[in-house]
């Protein structure tokens, strides 16, 4: 099937194929496989990092969820692993507040910012565009370097005496504002670690993204206009932009912080009383801390989900081998979430005694979201109408991933409603809202984009049926586990047992039923782990010098299965049309670097 | 050892899958040199169909099972406003829920490869954009406004009944402190300073205010059927939030900063248990008590902000009662006052005014010295 409609037009511009003497320098294993330059190999790296991340990350949501899901029972094991951490065989509060802090923070940054923008950033928009690297390869892998830099404090935050951040991965003040003073106040030196990984991470995504933006406006190969962009360009150039002007305002926010804690200033602190006595902290103010926290903060979630919708929209036209939906409502779409993106921030602080003017100003906007997010949705399933679509594992996790945005995507239209938020602010509802729509959804996304440029990364396959045994268990399982937390609503999250309420202590065997697919969810995802290592090395080899194994049109196919530095072994590809000239009548597949042909339009 | 035993079994399982996966990616490139999804889209297909149903079908099961067990309805006179809204909301995403959930997967069981027709060329619809832009903006822009309307009356200042509740609510690791302001209405003023804050008076009461006198701390935060309450919110430490989930209630208390919260309960504590003893899943019996669950149905404030390691444990009961119950339990109280004042005034009590008079500075313990 794959070579039926793809190799007659694979070479079709590229002027004929001649070794690659052109770009040949000696390279050591550390040039190439350390400190590479080469988009490819940063792109590999952040990929393997973000992988190693998600098992962490993973492996501490399976130890609170034991604690959740059995608040009676004791896990000896758990004592041989973690030590004082849960002596008895059981979670001790203090442990599994830094166990659900460091599963946020992992998540949101390190795997679903780090890794997912990192890996498909590096790796398509050189290829995509069809440019030979980045704008500054140097910049590119410092801002890897950066990134292992940042996982390595916190990595290392675990096993320091007094443990990892627990203030939550929000960080608020005055509870991480304060140095522990050894009375269950304030946080410990694990926060100064987070605070300096945190650091360290928003260098790395800075360098990360400039290099994106300068690369995609400034590299595009000849033809390649803007509307001719493939929607993965359009969303990670997005992407890095919101990165770029949000993240300074965490490290602001987070440096004001550290001031706090350690120059004992009082940026976010006023009129703290502990044990009857009042500290010397005056005038600063809590809330400030969570503007600048969620200015980030909200973008960031458009940060994580935005990349995977560029994927999704790519994979789901390739393999229902027709043209995306509205390909221009598509683009505005997600400019629209830009700029909204940047001003919606403050439905994160409904209830923090904010002027009820700015809520309403904020529910306005937040719920104004949902319009172009309905746009895309609407535009995915146009896309499937009609179509032709091969169900690899690709396309199952492109799919999965629009049933999650639907489902997550739904219940944020109540949440964004300021009156019903204040019952629902900081409940399971919340936690089932955004695990779904920005948390599976985005690994769903992830996935599709992994199983579908594999061969591009390693020429070789992931393994079909371990994909789709992966994919539906995980379709099915975070299911199970997040929709029915929107009927816990109302239970505080971040609680540690239930047992002292008579009123939120009636969920318990649905806990335990949660947290039995969350062990079941963390295993299939092992078994991702497993078909990507046994692929690398073992998987089914892609076919011929160049291929394009599933017939799509985008110019990183054109380039050799082997991958060479510099992409392209001869000329750069020149572009002809967009790239979603799928099943036109002229053929199945149309390579952007095929000329119009006679009689031929162009979209 | 049982951890040990499961850790080879998954491990082995792991071996197992990776085995079949190999022999059966092997056996179907044996079949042709070209690999075809065709098969795989067809099993596919139904799958996915199959998927849709279950989650529907598991869907109708969670409402089934689990809406009788959430949280009553609510007890106070927004939270019935702001439910309907709640119920309104979701009835229209519910919708939506079910006819994009069954458009995607319906059109990928319809329209995978299996069936053999070439993709239609169709890159675009403006009218269909505008139609799905459209739709969406009037529907939104409708629960907007409803949502509003709820936020500006919950937030209206100048819609208050003067005759209204005070409590104050200070929240601390890890406990809540609620002031009532006693038979005057009026709280005692606070001083944040070092002299008057100490271990014993952590709010920093200015007991020269003869407001103060009356003041008392209450175990149980008690309110009245049918009067509005003014909670005014603080904290002394860390940020905390005041969650009063029966009363569809939350607001933050923020060091330095005072938040209030305005509402009127509309069940006595007693009225919503007579209302859930009607409710099947009420009427069954709680193993750890024994009894009925509507018997031992009671309101509960809760910390809904992150503040520490016992977070959790902020639990104080929540009383609703009738103005002359109300009444009669103000009259136990004991005020702070009797703790403090000289030891010839008690029964501090019935602290009157005329007694504050007597009130000799040089008696009173250090930490209440106040300097203007």
């Amino acid at each position: 099937m794959q070579t039926a409609h793809s190799v007659d037009h694979a070479h079709a511009d590229v002027h004929h194929i001649h070794g690659h003497d052109e770009h040949h320098h000696e390279e050591t294993f550390l040039t190439k496989y350390i400190f590479s330059q080469d988009h490819k190999m940063i792109s590999k790296q952040f990929l393997i990092t973000g992988i190693f991340w998600g098992i962490v990350g993973g492996l501490l949501s399976v130890l609170f969820r034991l604690q959740l899901g059995w608040p009676n029972e004791t896990f000896p094991f758990l004592e041989t692993f973690l030590g004082k951490w849960a002596e008895g065989g059981k979670i001790s509060n203090e442990f599994y507040y830094a166990l659900v802090t460091m599963h946020g923070t992992i998540l949101v940054f390190f795997v679903l910012t780090g890794g997912l923008s990192g890996t498909f950033a590096n790796l398509l928009i050189p290829y995509q565009i069809g440019a030979r690297d980045m704008a500054s390869p140097f910049m590119n892998m410092l801002s890897y370097w950066f990134f292992l830099a940042a996982s390595t404090v916190m990595l290392f935050s675990f096993f320091i005496q007094t443990g990892p951040a627990s203030g939550g991965w929000t960080a608020y003040p005055p509870l991480n504002g304060l140095r522990d003073t050894g009375i269950n106040l304030g946080s410990g030196m694990g926060f100064d670690m987070w605070a300096l990984g945190m650091t360290l991470f928003i260098i790395s995504s800075l360098l990360g993204g400039l290099n994106y933006i300068a690369t995609v406006l400034n590299m595009r190969t000849k033809g390649m206009s803007m509307f001719r962009l493939p929607l993965t360009i359009w969303a990670l150039m997005f992407t890095a932009i919101i990165g770029v002007l949000s993240f300074p305002a965490l490290l602001a926010g987070v440096t004001l912080l550290e001031f706090d804690r350690l120059l004992d200033t009082s940026f976010y602190l006023n009129n703290i009383v502990v044990n009857g006595q009042l500290l010397g902290y005056k005038g600063g103010s809590p809330i400030l801390f969570q503007h600048l926290f969620w200015f980030l903060g909200h973008p960031e979630v458009y940060i994580i989900i935005l990349p995977a919708m560029g994927i999704v929209s790519e994979v789901l036209s390739v393999h229902a081998r027709k043209p995306i939906f509205g390909y221009k409502a598509m683009v505005f779409s997600i400019l629209a979430i830009l700029v909204l993106s940047f001003i919606v921030w403050a439905h994160h602080m409904f209830v923090t005694g904010l002027n009820p003017n700015l809520g309403a100003i904020f529910t306005l906007f937040t719920l104004l979201i949902a319009i172009p997010s309905a746009i895309k949705v609407f535009n995915w399933i146009g896309t499937l109408w009609r179509g032709n679509i091969r169900l690899v594992s690709a396309a199952l996790f492109a799919i999965g991933f629009v049933s999650m945005f639907i489902t997550g995507g739904l219940t944020g239209i109540i949440l964004g409603n300021s009156s019903l938020d204040i019952h629902l602010h900081d409940t399971y509802f919340v936690v089932a809202h955004f695990h779904i729509v920005m948390g599976v959804s985005a690994f769903f996304g992830m996935f599709a984009g992994v199983y579908h440029w594999f061969p591009r990364l390693f020429g070789r396959f992931m393994n079909e049926t371990l994909g789709q045994i992966h994919f539906y268990v995980t379709l099915v399982g975070a299911y199970c586990i997040f929709f029915p937390m929107h009927f816990m609503t109302g239970l505080p999250r971040r609680y540690y047992t239930f047992a002292n309420f008579d009123t939120f202590n009636n969920f318990n065997h649905l806990a335990a039923f949660i947290s039995v697919f969350a062990i079941v969810v963390f295993l299939a995802q092992l078994v991702f782990v497993v078909n990507f290592f046994y692929s690398i090395f073992k998987g089914r080899k892609v076919e011929g010098e160049v291929a394009n194994p599933w017939g799509a049109n985008t110019l990183e196919w054109t380039a050799p299965v082997e991958r060479l530095h510099g992409n392209w072994p001869a000329d750069i590809p020149t572009v002809y049309r967009w790239p979603y000239d799928y099943s036109t009548e002229f053929g199945e597949t149309n390579p952007q670097n095929l000329p119009l042909r006679s009689g031929e339009e162009q979209h | 050892m049982v951890a040990f035993l499961s850790f080879v079994v998954i491990v082995l399982l792991f071996v197992v899958l990776v085995l079949i996966a190999r022999a059966n990616e092997l056996s179907l490139q044996l079949k042709g040199d070209k690999y075809d999804y065709t098969n795989q889209s067809r099993i596919n297909g139904y799958l996915m169909m199959g998927f849709l149903i279950l989650m529907f079908a598991g869907s109708a099961f969670a409402f089934k099972e689990l809406v009788p067990v959430m949280i009553p309805k609510a007890a106070s006179v927004h939270g019935l406003q702001t439910d309907k809204l709640f119920n309104i909301t979701m009835l229209i995403i519910g919708i939506v829920f079910v006819i994009t959930q069954v458009a995607l997967f319906y059109f990928t069981y319809r329209y995978n490869e299996s069936r053999g027709e070439k993709a239609y060329f169709y890159t675009h619809n403006n009218k269909l954009e505008v139609v799905w832009t459209i739709i969406p903006s009037i529907v939104l822009t409708g629960l907007i406004a409803m949502g509003m309307y709820e936020w500006f009356s919950i937030f209206n200042k100048e819609a208050r009944d003067p005759k209204m509740l005070v409590v104050e609510a200070t929240a601390k690791q890890f406990n809540w402190m609620l002031r009532y302001p006693g038979k005057d209405g009026k709280f005692g003023e606070r001083v944040i300073d070092t002299e008057h804050i100490s271990p014993t008076n952590e709010l920093g009461i200015n007991w020269d205010d003869k407001n103060s006198h009356d003041d008392f701390m209450a175990d149980k935060l008690y309110l009245v059927k049918g009067r509005p309450v003014l909670m005014k919110l603080g904290a002394l430490d860390v940020l905390h939030s005041f969650f009063l989930p029966h009363f569809r209630v939350k607001m933050d208390c923020v060091p330095g900063i005072p938040t209030e919260f305005y509402f009127t309960p509309t069940m006595t504590t007693a009225e919503m248990q007579q209302y859930l003893s009607t409710e099947p899943w009420w009427q069954t019996v709680n193993p750890e008590t024994g009894e009925q669950r509507w018997k031992t149905f009671k309101y509960e404030l809760a910390c809904a902000e992150l503040c520490g390691k016992s977070h959790y444990g902020m639990e104080r009961e929540v009383v609703v009662v009738t103005q002359a119950e109300y009444d009669e339990w103000v009259d136990k109280q004991t005020a702070m006052y009797a703790a403090v004042a000289p030891k010839t005034d008690a029964p501090a009590e019935s602290v009157e005014p005329a007694a504050t008079d007597s009130v000799n500075t040089e008696t009173k313990p250090t930490a209440m010295l106040i300097k203007k």
